[in-house]
């Protein structure tokens, strides 16, 4: 292998990880809300684009009809809306999800063939009720000044969003393992994703964790929403392009699993990456070439642990 | 009391008497019908067959207000032929199935005079099949795929934009002039793309280009990073992009984002005014072609952008785009040929739009136009980059450079008028609106 070869390799390595850990980014919320619910949330790329479009109304708000609040408002600098979106946007559409959670409620203990439905009626209503407010043209979602436009490595072109929107996929996966792993909360939603009914019977109110699990797992997807959009473009039907890689990760990793889904989405993104430097038209069959290697060895991916879907 | 009842075969029997005769003395065979109605003054009625939802709905709507703009001048000036012009819209959803079935509902019940509307090729295709079984007058205002005036042309449509091929032409030249020979193709990997790219290679190796390579690019895809780091690693002069829809729109993001979108050159086919629209302008990158802009600084534009603000006050886009400009000037030209035929029997209409030369200065173009033998109206393509971001800081409506332009022959795609095989008069049915 010639030096050369790996020079110009790196740069696709690079990217291929930082889109990975996007695709983690992506799955995460996902992830939460099939552990605990057992349940597969359709309405997730909705979700993630409602995130996005809500962001993109507290970021750039159109002062007129705000009166003076929105001068002072649309005043401020742009990262300081820019961070606000990031944290409001987010809880508004936990509203959200909580709301869809509510719904969900007669279907629990049923076929979850219901669930499935339920939520996937959800996701036509959302994405068409963004067509209605918003419309179906493409928007773009702004970012501060000092995150957009290029830098140089090695004699090339990079985009410095691409290396803020991984550095802040980093911290909120660290973020949700922290939570996970050293709080009481964490323990009670891990608990709940083994077994929700030894959950019950000691005492814990289900109902309210499911209530916060499906808020939590849905501002994920808004957030995710967010800071993937200025990537992916803006449009109603954004949410398409989410979730199906956010469900592949998912099998992938192991149901139910945290590292498995991060390292599945790095893996994922790696494969993509790779293969469109080499043999670009295998890129998006790549994800699913690794899909199908991994499940033929492991049905339960590579890091799902006997419980959950299984009998 | 007797109760007088009618049964419901003896009300069938009656009622079915009753519309055999009616038929017999008024609607009898198809020709003698139509023969009938334009005897009275029944309004000429436009069908708009164009998209209201699909990824074409945008573009749809200002088709639309196109036509309608074109339909109110002439109701102004009295109408055409002392007839009122009405229209009726069905969506045709951006589907080639709903586009046969709109078309085949607005021939059979809405007794449509003319058809009017398309931005989607397959829709466009689609209709224009209906329309030639019933012999009805189909404009296809917006679809720039050269099958449409090539292997699927017929004798009842007629095309209005300009094709592929038209941009590709004026296009590469261009481009080789400008940015020099070593290109590389970026091409969506199914038939539009591959379709796209095929007739660039052809045109720039026929100018003296080196091709070093083609990426294809999966349709769904999301990350164009690892396709434009190969790019730098290549260090073409000139990427020709053959790379269509949602897939576009994510690639034009990322370019912007890398900056990359003046070097290397880029080539773009058409960019549609709806679907660029308020976008920075920094997603708008490299030369790509149109058929009119709202700013060229010819006679009349003006006064046309001013028509467009006061019928359209409320509108998002708040100046025309190329699709409004195909839209109105269909509807303009046949309503002016149904004038001239005096009549609107198909075949005589047919006729004069088959003779229809228009000048450059009622076109609002740099060169006459004149409809090719093929049906697909000859004109001017411009080459548009984006404009300066002064300028444009100045008036966000100001998105656009015109570049250079090119006049019909040059452009001429000689390929789709080799592939138009159309039926003759005698094959098309008659049919009177």
């Amino acid at each position: 292998m010639s030096m050369d070869f790996v020079v110009n390799l790196l740069p696709f390595i690079v990217n291929g990880l930082s889109l990975g850990l996007l695709f983690a980014l992506i799955a995460l919320g996902f992830m939460l809300i099939i552990g605990v619910m057992e349940l597969i949330n359709l309405a997730h790329g909705s979700l993630f684009a409602l995130g996005a479009y809500l962001a993109m109304v507290l970021i750039a708000p159109s002062a007129d009809w705000m009166g003076t609040f929105g001068q002072w408002y649309v005043g401020l600098p742009m990262a300081l809306r820019y961070s606000l979106a990031l944290v409001a946007a987010p809880a508004l559409v936990a509203v959200v999800g909580m709301g869809l959670e509510v719904c969900l409620r007669p279907t629990y203990g049923k076929d979850p063939l219901y669930g499935l439905l339920l939520t996937f009626g959800a996701a036509l209503v959302i994405e068409e009720s963004i067509r209605v407010i918003w419309g179906s043209a493409e928007q773009t979602l702004p970012v501060p000044p000092g995150l957009s436009g290029p830098f140089l490595m090695g004699g090339l072109i990079y985009s410095k969003y691409q290396f803020f929107a991984s550095a802040f996929a980093i911290m909120i996966i660290v973020l949700v393992w922290l939570f996970l792993e050293r709080t009481p909360y964490g323990a009670i939603i891990k608990a709940g994703a083994h077994d929700s009914e030894m959950v019950r019977a000691l005492g814990i109110n289900l109902t309210r964790l499911r209530l916060f699990v499906f808020g939590f797992g849905t501002s994920l997807a808004a957030i995710a929403g967010i800071i993937l959009s200025p990537i992916w473009g803006l449009r109603p039907h954004v949410g398409v392009d989410a979730v199906i890689p956010a469900f592949l990760i998912i099998v992938l990793g192991g149901v139910g699993s945290f590292w498995g889904a991060v390292i599945a989405g790095v893996l994922v993104g790696l494969a993509v990456g790779m293969t469109s430097a080499f043999a670009s038209e295998w890129s998006l069959l790549s994800m699913y070439l690794l899909l199908i290697a991994v499940v033929t060895f492991r049905a339960r991916g590579m890091f799902g642990k006997k419980s959950v879907l299984e009998a | 009391m007797e109760k007088k009842s009618i049964s419901r075969r003896n009300f069938l029997k009656k009622t079915g008497l009753a519309a055999v005769g009616a038929g017999a003395t008024l609607y009898g065979p198809w020709k003698h019908n139509r023969v009938y109605a334009t005897a009275t003054d029944k309004p000429i009625l436009i069908g708009m067959t164009s998209d209201a939802s699909g990824q074409y709905a945008n573009s749809g709507a200002s088709d639309r207000r196109g036509m309608m703009m074109a339909i109110e001048e002439f109701n102004a000036k009295g109408g055409v032929l002392g007839r009122k012009i009405k229209y009726v819209h069905m969506d045709t959803e951006t589907n080639p199935a709903t586009g046969s079935r709109v078309a085949e509902r607005m021939i059979t019940r809405n007794e449509v005079s003319f058809m009017i509307g398309a931005v989607s090729s397959g829709v466009a295709n689609a209709i224009s099949q209906v329309a030639q079984k019933y012999g009805v007058i189909y404009l296809n205002s917006n679809s720039s795929s050269p099958t449409e005036s090539g292997k699927n042309c017929h004798r009842v449509k007629f095309v209005w934009d300009g094709n592929g091929t038209n941009f590709a032409k004026a296009a590469v030249k261009n481009a080789i002039d400008a940015f020099g020979k070593k290109w590389m193709l970026l091409t969506n990997d199914y038939v539009w793309g591959h379709n796209t790219s095929k007739a660039t290679r052809k045109l720039a190796d026929a100018y003296g280009a080196k091709f070093v390579d083609e990426l294809l690019v999966p349709q769904g895809t999301r990350d164009f990073t690892s396709y434009l780091l190969k790019i730098q690693q290549a260090k073409p002069d000139v990427v020709a992009a053959a790379v269509g829809g949602d897939d576009q729109k994510v690639m034009r993001q990322q370019v912007a984002q890398l900056g990359m979108g003046r070097k290397p050159a880029w080539i773009n086919n058409q960019q549609d005014w709806p679907d660029v629209y308020g976008l920075p302008l920094k997603n708008l990158f490299g030369v790509f072609g149109t058929t009119w802009y709202y700013k060229l600084d010819l006679p009349g534009v003006k006064e046309f952008v001013g028509r467009y603000n006061k019928m359209y006050p409320e509108t998002a886009m708040q100046v025309p785009g190329n699709v409004f400009y195909n839209g109105y000037m269909a509807t303009r030209e046949l309503l002016s040929a149904v004038e001239r035929a005096g009549s609107t029997n198909n075949i005589k209409v047919i006729k004069q739009l088959e003779q229809l030369k228009v000048s450059a200065k009622d076109r609002m173009q740099h060169f006459d136009a004149y409809m090719g033998p093929n049906h697909q109206m000859q004109q001017t393509v411009y080459m548009a980059t984006a404009n300066d971001e002064k300028a444009w800081k100045q008036n966000k409506n100001d998105l656009f450079k015109i570049v250079s332009w090119a006049g019909p022959q040059e452009v001429e795609d000689a390929g789709a008028i080799a592939a138009c095989q159309m039926e003759s008069y005698a094959d098309t049915a008659t049919y009177d609106g």
